[in-house]
């Protein structure tokens, strides 16, 4: 009886040990692959036949990357906007919300209904353009960052961490004669590292993958991101004509396919070095927003 | 600070506003604070909703935030020019298959997920499975799309490259550009990209199960399964109920897995249309590529009327039938 329990444990295990060993490595090829077609030169990758390692080992798809001025320009216009969106997403949002942490806040019920409703309905994306038109922020770098810098899903995990510091911080710091600038730079801000981290690693993700809004609103060649330029060249494969693009760009061995591998390792090689720095925050301060209790 | 939290003396109305006004001054710099995000918000929320206007309009874009009000009443005629419109079938159909397709797949392969690691004894092998499933969450969709070409394409694929060479197929099979195959490709890769990351909010319901119920189901018997079915998922209930909520209220725009726009519009060709055209893609086409502001937005606002709908009759019979909801 007791042994029968334990041979089928051991099924059980190796069943679950397999499965998850399976979707391990379900989710860990893709970007290996990715990695390893980017150093392989580009024509010899269409042959295929490339799983483990580079074949035919080459720098030349970066060093086109890096010489073709559209690409860097576009990286650089990710990068801008990332660290500036993200500075400005985390002044604003943690502003707004610690104003709204105090439970003694006059007005508060109104304030919390227009955030409410402003996180169930909205005007769609047509309405939301001629607002932006009307702006003039069409066309300029100001859109990447403008009207993302307050979500209220944001908002509201930041005031559920606001409400746990403990009363008596401010409360001294009052004593002491500080206003309430002082009290929020000088003390709430430095406390809140674990909020302000995990808000930067969704706002900074956010803006480094955004493709959308370059491809909304903006016209404009040099302001073109990273994403959108990848975007570009995927769509462009993806569709049916896709050999021609091929064949345009064959020169020393690269071909719009290596590139457009290379390109990927460009982007999600930011977000692996972040990943696990800011990972044991995020884990923890995603749940206070969600689940409590 | 103390002053405010005192009874405060029954008074006259004005006595009451006076004190209102001290205690609103007394936080002005915090009503500055929030005052900003109030602003924002009128700005960038509530304005766009006024826009709605316009899908009952003949507004043309030349006359600005203006013409919103200003422009001529049509009525419902572009609510009924979209619904007889030639590609109004298609779109529904693909808009509907899709997202229940999503949630039939996508909404249990985390709560899987969940179970499986839940059961794994080696903590080293359970958190570096968990790191990495929830890394593609981080990907951005025009990455996912660019992976899938990378593997499914008919030219460079490598799926399709070993099953040529392993004498499966004849000819590479067209993943990314047959009809047949795009629904597929659109649930895999939602759940590819976002199952690890909702694994995270049901592991921590799973961590909020006494132990004492394992102990005392194992001395009473009971197997593994046995305790995954009456302990582990009654004690997700809850958390199931509130995701499935979720689920359904955004069932249009993609549910828990993403955008179904960014996925019809990255993967859609003109080969796979008949099954990768929905309306929001319809509509972003109509709208901002054709410059059909009215028609666009009646489009869209039908999409969110719907989404609504949902989201409240959903709530509604979460609550009714398990007592969990979202509010």
């Amino acid at each position: 009886m007791l042994k029968s329990q334990r041979q089928k444990d051991l099924v059980f295990d190796s069943v679950i040990y397999a499965a998850l060993f399976i979707i391990m490595l379900t989710m860990l090829y893709p970007f290996y692959y990715v990695l390893i077609a980017s150093f392989n030169k580009g024509s010899d990758s269409l042959l295929g036949g490339v799983y483990l390692w580079p074949r035919n080992f080459t720098l030349e798809n970066y060093r086109m990357f890096m010489d073709d001025p559209k690409w860097v320009r576009a990286f650089l216009v990710s990068v801008l906007r990332t660290v500036s969106g993200t500075l400005l997403g985390l002044l604003l949002t943690s502003i707004v919300a610690y104003g709204l942490s105090h439970r003694d806040l006059l007005f508060s019920k109104v304030y919390f209904t227009v955030i409410v409703f402003a996180m169930y309905f909205s005007g769609g994306l047509i309405p939301y353009y001629v607002v932006l038109r009307s702006l003039g922020l069409l066309n300029s770098f100001a859109v990447y960052i403008v009207p993302s810098m307050l979500s209220t899903f944001f908002l509201l995990i930041a005031i559920s961490f606001f409400r746990e510091i403990p009363g008596e911080l401010k409360e001294s710091a009052h004593m002491d004669g500080a206003g309430e600038l002082t009290i929020f730079f000088r003390i709430i801000l430095p406390v809140s590292t674990p909020v302000l981290a995990t808000m930067a690693l969704f706002m900074g993700v956010g803006q480094w993958n955004s493709w959308l809004d370059s491809a909304y609103f903006v016209q404009s060649e040099e302001l073109r991101t990273l994403a959108f330029r990848m975007m570009e060249v995927i769509n462009k494969s993806n569709s049916p004509m896709d050999s021609i693009a091929v064949a345009n760009s064959a020169s020393a061995g690269v071909t719009s396919f290596s590139l457009q591998v290379t390109s990927m390792v460009v982007s999600i090689v930011p977000i692996i070095c972040v990943y696990p720095f800011l990972q044991k925050y995020f884990v923890h301060g995603i749940m206070l927003g969600s689940v409590k209790g | 600070m103390e002053l405010e939290t005192q009874p405060r003396s029954p008074g006259t109305g004005g006595g009451r506003r006076s004190f209102l006004w001290k205690r609103f001054k007394k936080q002005k710099v915090l009503h500055l604070f929030v005052g900003l995000g109030m602003v924002y918000l009128l700005i960038f929320a509530y304005t766009p909703m006024f826009g709605i206007l316009m899908a009952f309009k003949d507004y043309s874009i030349s006359s600005g935030i203006k013409g919103i009000f200003t422009s001529d009443w049509v009525g419902l005629r572009y609510f009924d020019e979209f619904v007889h419109d030639y590609q109004f079938g298609k779109l529904v159909r693909n808009t509907l298959v899709l997202s229940l397709l999503k949630v039939i797949f996508a909404f249990p392969a985390p709560i899987l997920l969940a179970i499986m690691l839940n059961e794994v004894k080696h903590m080293a092998f359970k958190r570096f499975v968990q790191t990495i499933s929830y890394l593609p969450h981080f990907i951005s969709w025009v990455v996912v799309v660019g992976v899938s070409y990378a593997f499914l394409s008919t030219d460079v694929g490598v799926v399709n490259k070993a099953l040529l060479a392993m004498g499966f197929v004849d000819e590479p099979l067209g993943f990314l550009t047959s009809p047949n195959y795009f629904w597929g490709l659109a649930v895999g890769s939602a759940v590819w990209k976002e199952m690890g990351w909702w694994t995270i909010i049901f592991l921590a319901a799973i961590s909020g199960i006494s132990p004492s119920l394992y102990e005392a189901a194992e001395i009473d018997g009971a197997g593994r399964l046995a305790r995954i079915r009456y302990i582990t998922l009654p004690g997700m209930k809850g958390t199931i109920v509130v995701v499935l909520v979720l689920t359904i209220g955004s069932i249009l725009g993609g549910g828990l897995v993403g955008s179904n726009f960014e996925q019809a519009y990255l993967f859609g060709n003109s080969i796979n249309n008949p099954t990768s055209e929905i309306v929001q893609t319809y509509a972003f086409r109509v709208g901002l590529s054709d410059g059909r502001f009215s028609y666009a937005a009646a489009i869209d606002l039908i999409q969110s009327v719907i989404s609504v709908a949902l989201i409240f009759s959903s709530n509604y019979i979460a609550k009714r039938v398990s007592g969990s909801s979202l509010f």
